[in-house]
């Protein structure tokens, strides 16, 4: 059997001692407050482009991507075929801040932001309107496909291969 | 000055230390334990937070005094007084120097033990009439702990007062203006340990017990009775170190006739504060079995096996020039 001596009481003292003099590894929150790691997921924000216009161009996708069911965008078109966004609604009070909905953008309009003092008062305020009545982006223009007309026996011959 | 006002006054200044005392250990064991989890401790009211304990006791003084609808409505009233009163009386034989000392008692050391006894009653007192199953668990080990422990460290002062030759406590500190009796080592291990558990500081804190007792004893209280029962743990822990000095540290000796008796005093008491507040922020608690265990098994028969040999030594190498023997 080991003997015990009771330098094991001795060591911890010694320890608790050098971590007196340690660095402290909390700050003073409210005063001070520490970066954020750059992939930290918090509330969801809009991005702006240089001009300060949403990058959104309410297709939808994030809506479908979000397995909370918490974002709701309300558009609507105009007669000259220019698309509104009238609310980009957001519940902040149900959101797991997973970030699908941005990985889900094909536009980067949205990321996932770094302010962490979401606590509220009032419960009313937990679902906000992250862009409300602004004009929709029209998106990156990317050049069209080109289109398939020139042999149009290939879609017949591979739907027959995939029957086959 | 008339006697009563004479009387009066050292009392006053007795009270009036404990509760600065209790003020200042309160703010210290927040900083120690902050610096010792690698925080920071209070910072906010004051420079490094100075004043955090004022505004506690303030917050204390103005919180309602609640007493629940099934307590015993005397006990439970009397309880935080038969705790704090024992505390404020041991502070009357501390020598801070050779003339402060509020009384200069011929058997002041037992006067200590036996008026730091009467807390167990009042704890009892307190967890009993509070009826509340953690109050009484907690009242329970309190007395358990106190019983085991009040032999083993009344026992392991007694080879200080053989070669000191004397209960007084301002008689225990002369005999060390030559060489504290530190040298001791065996009765200040023994007694450091008693101590702690007297004290009810961790490692042997069971008699509150934060993570088993939610508050022990003190469960039930709310506001100033609280206080009281808090100011007085604090106070004991004091007390306790003050004993430590003036028995094993040369007491108010050390200041090489430039820094005054009662700050020597003050700092080495303190220092000792210091080291049990380090303890308790370092070590794990101890099994109630294993409380009592140690106590009965190992330190009693351990301090009286250092009484006789004390006793031997001194007998055949007469050292010390206290006439005991």
């Amino acid at each position: 059997m080991k003997r015990l001596y009771g330098w094991g009481i001795v060591r911890s003292m010694f320890i608790a001692y050098k971590n007196l003099f340690r660095k402290k590894i909390t700050v003073q929150y409210p005063f001070k407050k520490l970066t954020l790691p750059e992939r930290a997921r918090w509330a969801v924000e809009p991005i702006f482009n240089e001009a300060g216009e949403t990058k959104c161009t309410a297709c939808l996708i994030c809506e479908r991507a979000c397995p909370d069911f918490i974002i709701k965008i309300d558009t609507h078109t105009d007669e000259d075929k220019t698309k509104h966004i009238d609310a980009w609604n957001y519940d902040i009070g149900a959101c797991m801040m997973c970030g699908l909905c941005v990985e889900a953008c094909p536009f980067d309009a949205i990321q996932m932001g770094h302010n962490y003092e979401l606590a509220r008062t009032d419960p009313s305020t937990l679902s906000i309107k992250l862009l409300e009545g602004v004009l929709a982006s029209k998106g990156k223009q990317r050049p069209a496909a080109p289109a398939n007309i020139d042999k149009p026996e290939e879609k017949p011959a591979e739907k027959g291969g995939l029957d086959g | 000055m008339s006697p009563i006002i004479n009387a009066v006054i050292p009392f006053l200044a007795a009270l009036g230390l404990l509760l600065f005392n209790g003020v200042v250990m309160i703010w210290m064991l927040r900083k120690v334990l902050g610096f010792l989890h690698l925080r920071l401790g209070p910072m906010v009211q004051g420079p490094h937070g100075v004043f955090q304990t004022l505004f506690d006791v303030l917050k204390l003084l103005s919180k309602e005094d609640i007493t629940p609808r099934k307590v015993d409505k005397v006990l439970f009233f009397l309880a935080p007084a038969i705790v704090f009163v024992p505390s404020l009386m041991a502070y009357m034989i501390i020598p801070f120097s050779e003339t402060w000392v509020v009384a200069d008692l011929d058997l002041g050391l037992l006067f200590v033990f036996a008026i730091m006894s009467l807390i167990p009653l009042g704890i009892l007192a307190a967890g009993w009439s509070s009826n509340n199953k953690w109050s009484l668990i907690g009242a329970m080990r309190v007395i358990g702990a106190q019983i085991t422990y009040e032999v083993p460290m009344l026992l392991a002062a007694i080879p200080i007062v053989i070669m000191a030759g004397s209960m007084n406590m301002g008689d225990i500190v002369d005999a060390q203006s030559q060489i504290w009796f530190i040298i001791h080592v065996p009765a200040f291990l023994l007694f450091f340990i008693a101590g702690l558990i007297e004290s009810g500081q961790t490692p042997f804190d069971l008699i509150e017990a934060e993570s088993e007792l939610v508050s022990g004893y003190a469960t039930e209280y709310s506001a100033m009775k609280f206080g009281l029962l808090f100011l007085s743990e604090f106070s004991n822990t004091f007390i306790f170190s003050a004993l430590l000095v003036t028995l094993f540290f040369g007491g108010w000796h050390g200041g090489f006739g430039i820094v005054p008796a009662p700050v020597v005093f003050m700092l080495k008491t303190y220092i000792g504060i210091f080291i049990i507040m380090t303890i308790r922020g370092t070590m794990p608690r101890v099994r109630v079995d294993n409380l009592l265990a140690i106590g009965w098994k190992f330190l009693l028969p351990a301090s009286l096996v250092v009484i006789i040999l004390t006793a031997a030594i001194i007998k055949v190498f007469p050292v010390f020039s206290g006439g005991a023997l």
